[in-house]
């Protein structure tokens, strides 16, 4: 699943090399979406910040 | 700035992007230190930071691919400063090697600062999306090149992700290669 997202990048690079330019900004939407996805799911604990 | 100017300074920038990228894998090797998962998000928004150069250079410049590339700087910001935020009191630890004295989320947040900036300086120079003649290469060799080293560190960190977390989610302290392990 972590590596779902350089996947995803590497497809829609390739995609930009091949002249794919709206594959590669829908791979690169999904892709970022993922990540920010995977953000929410790694980012649980509470920061140790007081103010 | 013309558009031929801002192709080479586009491949430019995903060269330094590619170089942030090799850095990191050598520290994972070199020092047997594997990236957390926060690390892993940020190196895949500097990944997501260079398909928007990477369109630049090779269909040409346009405003909408130094979005996506700011887009992803901000969303790798916020990984980046919420693993600093982690770090940043007394007796909170760090996680890995430093470089240059300075952590790597730390490095990332500077960098993914300077590519919001470096980006918006960028769209700044209007000349470089009107259209040039026919028969002007979008892409030069140099470009191309760049394009594909970029692919091919994107490709690596996600073989070596999917060798270090396998099929799930990564742990929060990844001590082995989990597909290597089993």
């Amino acid at each position: 699943m972590m590596a779902l997202p350089f996947v995803i990048f590497a497809a829609a690079t390739g995609c930009a090399l091949a002249g794919r330019r709206g594959l590669a900004l829908g791979a690169w939407g999904i892709g970022l979406a993922l990540t920010l996805f995977l953000f929410r799911h790694h980012a649980t604990d509470a920061l140790p910040l007081a103010f | 700035m013309t558009r031929s100017l801002s192709v080479v300074l586009n491949a430019c920038g995903l060269l330094a992007l590619t170089a942030v990228l090799a850095v990191a894998f050598g520290y994972q090797f070199a020092l047997g230190e594997l990236p957390c998962p926060l690390c892993l998000l940020q190196r895949a928004a500097f990944a997501a930071a260079g398909v928007g150069l990477a369109l630049n250079v090779c269909l040409g410049p346009r405003p909408s691919h130094y979005a996506m590339t700011i887009l992803s700087a901000v969303a790798g910001a916020g990984v980046a400063a919420r693993q600093v935020l982690l770090h940043i009191t007394p007796g909170s630890g760090s996680y890995g090697s430093p470089f240059l004295g300075i952590h790597f989320y730390s490095w990332a947040l500077m960098l993914f600062v300077a590519i919001v900036v470096g980006s918006a300086a960028m769209l700044l120079a209007d000349r470089q999306f009107a259209a040039e003649g026919p028969g002007t290469p979008a892409a030069p060799a140099l470009g191309k090149g760049a394009v594909a080293l970029f692919l091919f560190l994107v490709a690596a960190n996600g073989i070596s992700t999917f060798a270090e977390c396998g099929g799930g989610m990564c742990p929060d302290n990844p001590t082995e290669y989990q597909l290597l392990s089993r």
